[in-house]
């Protein structure tokens, strides 16, 4: 059996492949992946933990933050239709009319 | 696995939320049976009826024993019931300000206030979660919500751009909340907060990277969510794309149920960790909040873009008194100002429940204020100037005391109560949040939040100057009433000058309120 602590690692290596791409990559989709990237990585540090305690609460909230996740999709590709609707592009730095 | 046994009566304390979902989907439903030329003047109506019905519940509840619902998922206990109350005030109030702020857009639709109502819906369910997924359901349903009504008006470039950047960064935070939250489950084998608490302990003895990892990456998602510096960057932006009465209940209500949540789970964390550690952490966000909140907002001539800012300062004066629910030995001047106040429980006690009532009085007083003063914007904004960005202008205020003097006072009293001049609620507010940070011992913090504050009453002041003192610019626009936003205005500025002079009633329910469940 592959032992808990190399699916922790995995799933803080795709936490931090995430955050890393939301914070650098142009794209909106792509940032958008990232974000997904995030929220699995979650999901796997949940499961990891619940075998390893062998309970279901973190069985559970892997299947929670699933749906979350799919509700959460919906209304981001929606919003990334709009932005590419009003602008023809969705690269990260188009996105940017309002001053700082 | 055995199944709960659950009877309707388990369900009474999710009323509020249940009154407002159950209006929502008749809006929904409703929509469908309409033409577009229906008249739609009946929806707000309907979303301001369900959010009375949903705050006299709240009301109600507060009065009930604090006590665990849904088998310890969530609890009812007077601080969830006055944080739906504070919901059910901004979102009544926000409603109103978006009837002619739609009509004058032809954007009318059942969805925008279904989406308020769901949005609500989940600020008052985040301010009962007990359990680390419940917060992130809950976290999640509200700022979906939120996410939609921002880019409502989706035709228009900066609504599309502002709901863009709160989607990335809302969900990217949700996210590192999530994965602290996997990491205490992981520490402690539970989710349920009332039951981490001892497993915390443990833990911090043979885990504690675990256990600080996690502690750190749920504030820092609770964080974002309250704008606190350096976790702003999103606010001025999603601030000014957002629709105005979509700001009025961003700055309010999810601000209100993010900050409610963040004291609830960080109450029950410092039982399990070393509390000094949340006060240096929370004292830090608090004194970055409010100084880099106000000298933001300073240079700042869009009015709406200068309240946002000022949004993060106000976050930074509530964070001052989350530190101070930390603190373990009250401070020496609490025998000379606090002692008085309130009777019975240790000193250490008595601290953290004027804290408390610091922190939700606070949470009243600013969404009077910030709802208030939006709703304000939203009166005197024009949809042409919206793509220039100009339609925010401080020159917009510029003689309104002689056009419109009713407005041009309600907004004076709300910029005063934002700046905490009295006699209104903002100076009740901070005069008790900064009382309390006092007895706590926080006398630098306190000393910079006042400091700061002041330099706050630089900016909201300048608008009552071109209020007052300035004259009508020429081919200034003609200006519009309506009987909603100004019902909302006149509803706000008697709450925020009423409730500065006597504070008397909601005092009482205060002292109730600030009982939190497992204190």
């Amino acid at each position: 059996m592959v032992p808990i602590t190399y699916y922790l690692l995995l799933a803080a290596a795709l936490f931090c492949m995430g955050m890393f791409g939301v914070l650098v990559r142009r794209n909106a989709l792509v940032v958008f992946m990232c974000v997904e990237l995030m929220l699995n990585a979650a999901n796997l540090t949940f499961l990891a933990f619940a075998r390893m305690r062998g309970d279901s609460i973190g069985h559970v909230s892997a299947f929670f933050v699933i749906a979350v996740a799919a509700a959460e999709a919906a209304i981001g590709l929606a919003i990334v239709i709009a932005v590419f609707r009003s602008r023809g592009s969705v690269l990260v730095e188009d996105i940017r009319t309002m001053k700082h | 696995m055995n199944l709960p046994n659950l009877v309707l009566a388990d369900f009474l304390p999710l009323l509020p939320a249940i009154i407002m979902v159950a209006g929502a989907s008749i809006l929904l439903l409703s929509e469908v049976f309409l033409s577009a030329t229906s008249s739609r003047a009946y929806q707000a109506v309907l979303t301001v009826v369900t959010a009375v019905a949903a705050g006299a519940v709240a009301v109600a509840l507060m009065f009930e024993p604090p006590q665990e619902v849904l088998l310890g998922f969530g609890v009812l206990d007077p601080f969830s019931s006055f944080l739906t109350l504070v919901v059910c005030v901004g979102l009544g109030l926000a409603a109103l300000s978006a009837v002619s702020f739609l009509r004058k857009r032809g954007a009318e639709r059942g969805e925008f206030y279904a989406l308020m109502l769901f949005a609500s819906a989940g600020m008052s369910l985040l301010a009962m979660s007990n359990e680390l997924i419940t917060v992130f359901v809950n976290v999640e349903v509200l700022s979906i919500a939120t996410y939609a009504l921002t880019a409502y008006l989706r035709r228009g470039t900066r609504p599309s751009e502002a709901g863009f950047k709160y989607f990335i960064l809302g969900a990217f935070s949700s996210a590192v909340l999530l994965y602290g939250a996997a990491l205490l489950y992981g520490a402690t084998g539970t989710t349920q907060l009332t039951a981490m608490v001892g497993p915390l302990g443990a833990a911090m003895q043979s885990q504690p990277g675990l256990v600080y990892t996690g502690v750190v990456l749920v504030g820092a998602g609770f964080a974002f969510k309250v704008a606190a510096v350096p976790f702003h960057m999103w606010t001025p932006d999603v601030y000014e794309g957002a629709p105005t009465p979509v700001t009025a209940l961003m700055s309010a209500g999810v601000k209100a149920a993010a900050f409610a949540s963040m004291v609830r789970v960080f109450i029950t964390v410092g039982k399990g960790i070393d509390p000094q550690m949340l006060l240096a952490l929370f004292s830090t966000l608090a004194f970055l909040t409010m100084v880099a909140g106000n000298l933001l907002a300073i240079p700042q001539r869009n009015v709406k873009r200068m309240l946002a800012y000022s949004s993060i300062a106000h976050a930074g004066y509530l964070l001052v008194g989350v530190a101070a629910l930390f603190v373990t030995a009250p401070g020496e001047s609490f025998r000379l100002l606090g002692a008085s106040a309130l009777t019975g429980g240790t000193a250490l006690d008595v601290a953290r429940a004027e804290a408390l009532r610091g922190i939700l009085y606070y949470l009243l007083a600013y969404t009077f204020s910030a709802v208030g003063a939006f709703a304000m914007v939203s009166a005197l904004e024009r949809r042409e100037d919206e793509e220039k960005g100009t339609a925010w202008d401080l020159e917009r205020f510029s003689g309104l005391a002689q056009r419109r003097p009713g407005w041009a006072f309600a907004m004076a009293a709300f910029m005063l109560s934002l700046g905490g001049i009295p006699p209104t609620i903002g100076f009740m507010s901070k005069l008790l949040i900064f009382q309390a940070a006092v007895d706590a011992g926080l006398i630098g913090l306190t000393i910079v939040g006042v400091l700061s504050s002041a330099a706050g009453v630089y900016y909201y002041l300048r608008v009552v100057v071109y209020m007052f003192m300035r004259p009508v610019p020429e081919g200034a626009q003609v200006l519009e009433r309506s009987w909603s936003t100004e019902l909302a205005l006149v509803l706000s500025t008697a709450a925020v000058v009423v409730l500065g002079i006597i504070p008397g009633p909601v005092m009482g329910w205060l002292v109730q309120a600030s009982t939190i469940f497992g204190q």
